[in-house]
């Protein structure tokens, strides 16, 4: 059963996205399909150069790019949302797909799961 | 969009009170056909939106109780045996 | 290694400062299971090491541990016969605690 995890709140602000993550790579560990797609203010988590040492978290952007390694094999982003949140190609986590209609996106899985 | 895709019936699941503003992109999204069960803080809905929402929409019986809304709306009630049977029904599934 | 140089640890050994791990402090903790270190757990200390830098976290299980060492090094290294061999118990905690790093999350 292939499983998507929305995720559309901001990072660092609440524990949603982490989860989100977590609950993510938990899927993949059990070798089921697992995909991540990013809207609205959730499109911050994929911007490059993160660094929140400040407030005393660890990179989203870091933790995120090991999903891959783990076999999350698809991370989607609305492309109107990074648009208006300034995310190009140019500061954007590489590997991530930009869809313009995220309903036929969330269409293509069995389970959609948003976080938080 | 140039073709409408066959809509495969999806069950919503939403637990955010109508303040949320997945309330309203859970309510944008349903097509004819969806099923949408209220739970946790959504059943509110049913007191303060009632108009808003599709003819047919559920609500989890305990989530009902616990707000003391159970009386009010018996009629949308079901419980969790029959909460799963509909996620057996629904070959999708949104939690929103 | 007096106990004055070992750096701050949790109730479960694991360091609270992963930029405090040396490799001297992995082998004080990996004595302490009585673990002697070869060259078959440097190369898998550095690989997490490097896992670290390049993502801020532990892999989360080790299911997931098991699955990013077959990943990089394939299937003769990334098994959990293997792994559990070098780093008794369960490979991921063992082998996170001795490499400096967070308790993976989800090792119960």
């Amino acid at each position: 059963m292939s499983t998507l995890i929305v995720v559309d709140q901001a990072p660092y602000g609440s524990w949603a996205g982490r989860e989100a993550l977590d609950m993510t790579l938990s899927l993949a560990a059990f070798d089921q399909p697992a995909a991540l797609l990013f809207i609205g203010a959730g499109v911050n988590w994929l911007r490059q150069q993160q660094a929140p040492e400040g407030i005393g978290q660890k990179s989203l952007e870091k933790n995120l790019s090991a999903a891959p390694i783990f076999g999350v094999e698809t991370i989607m982003a609305s492309a109107s949302d990074c648009q208006r949140y300034g995310l190009t190609d140019a500061n954007t986590l590489a590997g991530v797909v930009t869809v313009d209609d995220t309903k036929a996106a969330m269409a293509g899985y069995e389970q959609v799961a948003f976080a938080g | 969009m140039t073709s409408t895709p066959v809509q495969t019936p999806t069950l919503h699941i939403l637990n955010k009170a109508p303040e949320h503003s997945r309330f309203a992109a859970c309510l944008g999204a349903l097509s004819p056909g969806d099923v949408l069960v209220l739970s946790e803080n959504a059943v509110l809905a049913l007191p303060a939106r009632r108009n808003e929402l599709p003819e047919g929409t559920l609500a989890v019986s305990a989530d009902l109780s616990a707000r003391g809304l159970e009386e009010a709306f018996a009629a949308q009630s079901i419980d969790y045996a029959e909460l799963v049977r509909l996620t057996e029904q629904h070959p999708r599934i949104i939690s929103w | 290694m007096t106990d004055s140089a070992m750096p701050q640890r949790n109730n479960e050994g694991f360091l609270e400062d992963a930029s405090a791990w040396t490799p001297e402090v992995a082998r004080v903790i990996a004595g302490e299971s009585d673990i002697e270190l070869t060259d078959n757990h440097w190369e898998i200390i550095d690989f997490l090491r490097d896992f670290y830098r390049e993502h801020e976290m532990s892999p989360p299980s080790n299911r997931l541990f098991v699955k990013a060492v077959k990943e990089h090094f394939g299937e003769e290294k990334g098994n959990s016969i293997y792994l559990m061999q070098l780093f008794p118990g369960t490979p991921a905690k063992t082998a996170c605690r001795i490499a400096g790093m967070p308790r993976p999350t989800n090792c119960l």
